[in-house]
């Protein structure tokens, strides 16, 4: 049996996990504002300690009635493990395809392509950008896709988490001009938040 | 006298960590604000001659700031402190009158080099 664990998250723990997660998110589009040559706006990262059935709701920059695709990546380092999802609004591919300037018919296997290297910039700057400030090194899976022109729903439930709780962040890239829409989830797992919780401490503390 | 440093940033913790990359020594004079909003009043009341202004910000976020403290020729000398490092971002905020921009996480060093560049300190 599994002891439920009780994990808390202040208020000045969760402002610093999204200024942690602002500064990433940050190096992370400029990336990707270099790779396509355009502006990406940054939203404020929502950041919430909640129940894994809860995730759904969570995805708040992803309407739900929108067709969708999606990879996760899982990452462990310094006691602390979880996996970062990226989910795309499957109108995006049209506008990713002109902007990387790829010739061709856009088919599921160019969408993939397309989902692969987003996800690998993405999340990869992401989780160096937390790491970094907290001043730990996280060692990435291989990326893994959940589903391509799925529901969102369908997406979500397509990973099988063995936590009940997590410590979601999320964050909506949008593109200025363009109809490119995704959503960047970094889920901790519920026995890592403990060791995150003291790295965060140090920060606040210093 | 005390110089008068806002520091504007919705996040408490960057706002702590922007007065503690202070100067050592320098004689300030500190205000908070959470948002663009909060900002403009205090640069009103004189509490900003040196304001260092965060961008993504609910309320009121930096480039409007920005915007109402150049229309309003308001008396100010603003150096943005931003995670939005795209090449973009940095232009418009030059543009909209800032003196000068800082990467974050800001830390001394950094806080130091640009307050002396522009001879504030």
């Amino acid at each position: 049996m599994n002891q439920a664990l009780n994990v808390k998250v202040t208020e000045e723990q969760r402002d610093c996990y999204q200024e942690i997660s602002n500064v990433a998110m940050g190096q992370a589009a400029d990336l990707l504002a270099r790779l396509l040559h355009v502006h990406v706006i940054l939203p404020i990262p929502v950041v919430n300690l909640l129940e894994v059935n809860e995730l759904r709701m969570a995805l708040s920059g992803i309407e739900s009635s929108n067709s969708v695709s999606g990879v996760c990546q899982g990452f462990i380092g310094n006691g602390i493990s979880g996996e970062a999802l990226l989910i795309f609004n499957d109108a995006s591919f049209n506008d990713i395809s002109k902007l990387l300037k790829y010739g061709g018919e856009l088919d599921t296997s160019l969408e993939l392509e397309l989902l692969m290297d987003t996800a690998n910039i993405l999340i990869g700057a992401c989780l160096r950008g937390i790491a970094e400030q907290l001043d730990v090194v996280f060692s990435q899976g291989h990326p893994i896709v959940l589903g391509q022109h799925v529901n969102l729903n369908d997406l979500v439930q397509a990973n099988n988490y063995r936590w009940s709780k997590t410590l979601a962040i999320e964050i909506n890239y949008k593109i200025e001009g363009f109809d490119i829409n995704c959503d960047l989830l970094l889920l901790f797992a519920e026995d890592s938040i403990d060791s995150l919780n003291e790295k965060v401490n140090f920060l606040l503390e210093d | 006298m005390a110089t008068k440093v806002l520091i504007c940033d919705d996040s408490n913790f960057a706002r702590k960590q922007m007065a503690r990359s202070l100067p050592d020594g320098w004689e300030v004079d500190i205000t908070f604000a959470g948002n663009g909003e909060e900002a403009l009043q205090a640069i009103k009341a004189g509490q900003g001659e040196v304001v260092f202004l965060d961008l993504t910000m609910p309320v009121m976020d930096g480039f409007e700031t920005l915007e109402n403290i150049k229309v309003n020729d308001m008396n100010a000398l603003v150096i943005v402190v931003s995670g939005d490092i795209q090449p973009e971002a940095r232009q418009r905020v030059k543009n909209l009158g800032a003196i000068d921009f800082i990467k974050k996480p800001i830390n001394k060093a950094k806080a130091e080099l640009i307050l002396k560049e522009y001879g504030i300190l």
